[in-house]
C-alpha cells in the first residue's frame, strides 16, 4: 500500500531519509514543471528541483502538519526559482538583447491553410517565440504570471509570495500579460492584415 | 458600461475583476471589446500550450541519486537518542576510569598519559579501544547533523534575513551532545576530535541562542567564522574518516551552493 504524503512526511521529519526519498520520487516531476515554467531552461529547472528538495529537507522542522506538502514544496520551488531569476537578471537582459537582435524579421503569422511541414515548422517557431516572450519578463512578472496562469494561485497569495500588495501583484500580472501580448499577438491573428 | 480597458480585460480573463457580471454583459454586447478579449484569450492559450520538456518515470530516482549525498547519510536517530547513547557511554567510561585507577599500576598509567598521540588518520580513528570505537560511531552521527546545519548556514544568502527558527532547536540539542562528546574525546586523549568539537561549539551555541531571524550582518559574521576556520571542510573530513558518510569530502569552497 502506498504511503500517504502525510505519513512519509512525518517519518522524514524524524530523520527517515527513505521516507523523504518517497516524497522526492513522488513530487520531483511536478516541481520540475513549475521550475521550468519559471526559469524557461531545462538545466536551471533541474537545479531548482535539487535546491528545492534540499531546502525542504532542511526546513522540514518548520513545516506545519496541517499544511499540504505539495503546496508547501511548490512554494519552496517558486522561491528557489525566483532567487535564481533575480540572481541572473543581468544575464537575462543580455539574453533578451541577443534574442531581439536575432529577431529582426517579424514573426510569421499562423495561417490556418498552411501545409503540414510548414505548420510543424511554425509550431517550433511558435514555441521559440513563446520562450523568448517569457524570457523578456522580469523575475517578478514571470513569477506572478506563472503562478496565476499555470498554477491558478490567487492574487493575494501571489502578493504574499512576492512580498508585495495585492494591487501591485495584480498590476504585475497585467504587465506580464501586456508584454506577452505585444510579442505574441501577431502570431495568433486570425485575419491577415489588409494589404490595400 | 464603458469599454473595458486592457487591465480590466486581463482581470476578467482570470476572473479577478470586481464586477464580473457587468463585464460579461458588456462583452456580450460590444464587438470591439469582445474582439480584444478574444485576442487576449488566444495569446494566453498559446502560452499555456507551450510544452514542458518531458522527464522520464525514473526522474524522481535520478533526482534522489544526486540529492542523497547532499543530505548526508540517512540518520534515523533523534538527537535525544544520541544523548542517551552518549550518557551511557560516559557512564561506561567513568566506570572504566575508576576501575583503571584502582587496578592499574601507577607507573603504567603515567606512561599511558605521557605516550605521544599517534598521527591522526582514518585507520587510527576507526581502530582504538572499544570505547573509542563507540565514541567514533556516536560522534559520526553528531558530525553529520552538524555538517547539515553548517552547510545550511554557509549557503544562506548573506544579503537577506535568515530564518533561524528551524535551526534553533537542533542547534541547542547539538550543543548539549557536543559538550559530552568533547569531554569524552578529551578523556580519551583523542585530541583531533576534541579540537574539532571545540571549534564547532561556539558556532552551535550562537545558533542556539540566535533570535528567530538572523540579520544579514549577523549571518555574514557567522558565515565568516565558519569559513575562516575551515570548519565545514574539517567536519566533512572527520565525518568521512569516522565512517559517517560514503562520500569523499569536497575541497573547501566558499559559499558553494
Amino acid at each position: 500500500m502506498e504511503l500517504a504524503d502525510a505519513t512519509a512526511l512525518s517519518r522524514a521529519r524524524s530523520g527517515d531519509a527513505d521516507a523523504f526519498r518517497l516524497l522526492v520520487e513522488r513530487h520531483a516531476k511536478a516541481i520540475f514543471r513549475v521550475a521550468y515554467r519559471m526559469t524557461g531552461n531545462e538545466h536551471d529547472a533541474d537545479d531548482v528541483v535539487q535546491e528545492t528538495l534540499l531546502r525542504a529537507w532542511r526546513q522540514m522542522g518548520g513545516f506545519e502538519e496541517r499544511a499540504n506538502f505539495s503546496t508547501w514544496i511548490h512554494r519552496i520551488a517558486v522561491n528557489c526559482s525566483l532567487d535564481l531569476l533575480r540572481s541572473r537578471s543581468r544575464h537575462e537582459k543580455n539574453l533578451m538583447s541577443t534574442t531581439n537582435n536575432d529577431d529582426d524579421d517579424p514573426p510569421n503569422e499562423l495561417a490556418s491553410g498552411d501545409p503540414q511541414p510548414d505548420r510543424l515548422l511554425l509550431s517550433r517557431e511558435l514555441q521559440e517565440h513563446v520562450g523568448a516572450a517569457m524570457q523578456s519578463l522580469s523575475g517578478n512578472e514571470r513569477t506572478a504570471f506563472v503562478l496565476r496562469h499555470f498554477e491558478g494561485m490567487p492574487v493575494e497569495e501571489i502578493g504574499r509570495t512576492l512580498g508585495i500588495q495585492v494591487n501591485a501583484a495584480k498590476h504585475t500580472i497585467f504587465r506580464a500579460v501586456r508584454k506577452l501580448r505585444a510579442s505574441l499577438e501577431p502570431l495568433v491573428r486570425t485575419n491577415p492584415p489588409c494589404s490595400t | 458600461m464603458q469599454h473595458l480597458n486592457e487591465e480590466q480585460l486581463v482581470a476578467h480573463y482570470y476572473r479577478d475583476d470586481d464586477a464580473l457580471a457587468e463585464a460579461n454583459e458588456h462583452l456580450a454586447s460590444c464587438a470591439a471589446c469582445a474582439a480584444e478579449f478574444d485576442a487576449l484569450t488566444r495569446v494566453l492559450a498559446l502560452v499555456k500550450d507551450a510544452p514542458v520538456p518531458e522527464r522520464g518515470d525514473d526522474y524522481g530516482e535520478q533526482v534522489w541519486t544526486r540529492l542523497r549525498w547532499r543530505l548526508g547519510a540517512p540518520s534515523r536517530r533523534k538527537q535525544w537518542q544520541w544523548l542517551a547513547v552518549a550518557a551511557v557511554m560516559m557512564m561506561g567510561l567513568c566506570t572504566g576510569v575508576v576501575w583503571n585507577g584502582r587496578h592499574a599500576p601507577k607507573q603504567e598509567s603515567i606512561a599511558r598519559v605521557t605516550q605521544p598521540v599517534p598521527a591522526p588518520d582514518a585507520g587510527r580513528i576507526a581502530g582504538g579501544t572499544p570505547n573509542q570505537r563507540v565514541l567514533v560511531v556516536v560522534v559520526s552521527d553528531h558530525l553529520e547533523a552538524s555538517e547539515r546545519m553548517l552547510t545550511d548556514v554557509s549557503n544562506a544568502d548573506p544579503t537577506k534575513n535568515f530564518d533561524a527558527e528551524a535551526q534553533q532547536l537542533r542547534a541547542a540539542e547539538l550543543v548539549a551532545s557536543n559538550r559530552i562528546y568533547r569531554q569524552t574525546a578529551l578523556q580519551h586523549g583523542d585530541e583531533r576530535i576534541a579540537s574539532l568539537l571545540s571549534d564547532l561549539e561556539p558556532i552551535l551555541v550562537e545558533l542556539a541562542h540566535a533570535g528567530k531571524t538572523l540579520r544579514p550582518d549577523e549571518l555574514a559574521s557567522i558565515q565568516k567564522r565558519i569559513e575562516s576556520k575551515g570548519l565545514l571542510f574539517k567536519v566533512r573530513v572527520m565525518t568521512a574518516q569516522t565512517g559517517g558518510g560514503d562520500r569523499v569530502p569536497a575541497a573547501p569552497a566558499a559559499n558553494s551552493l
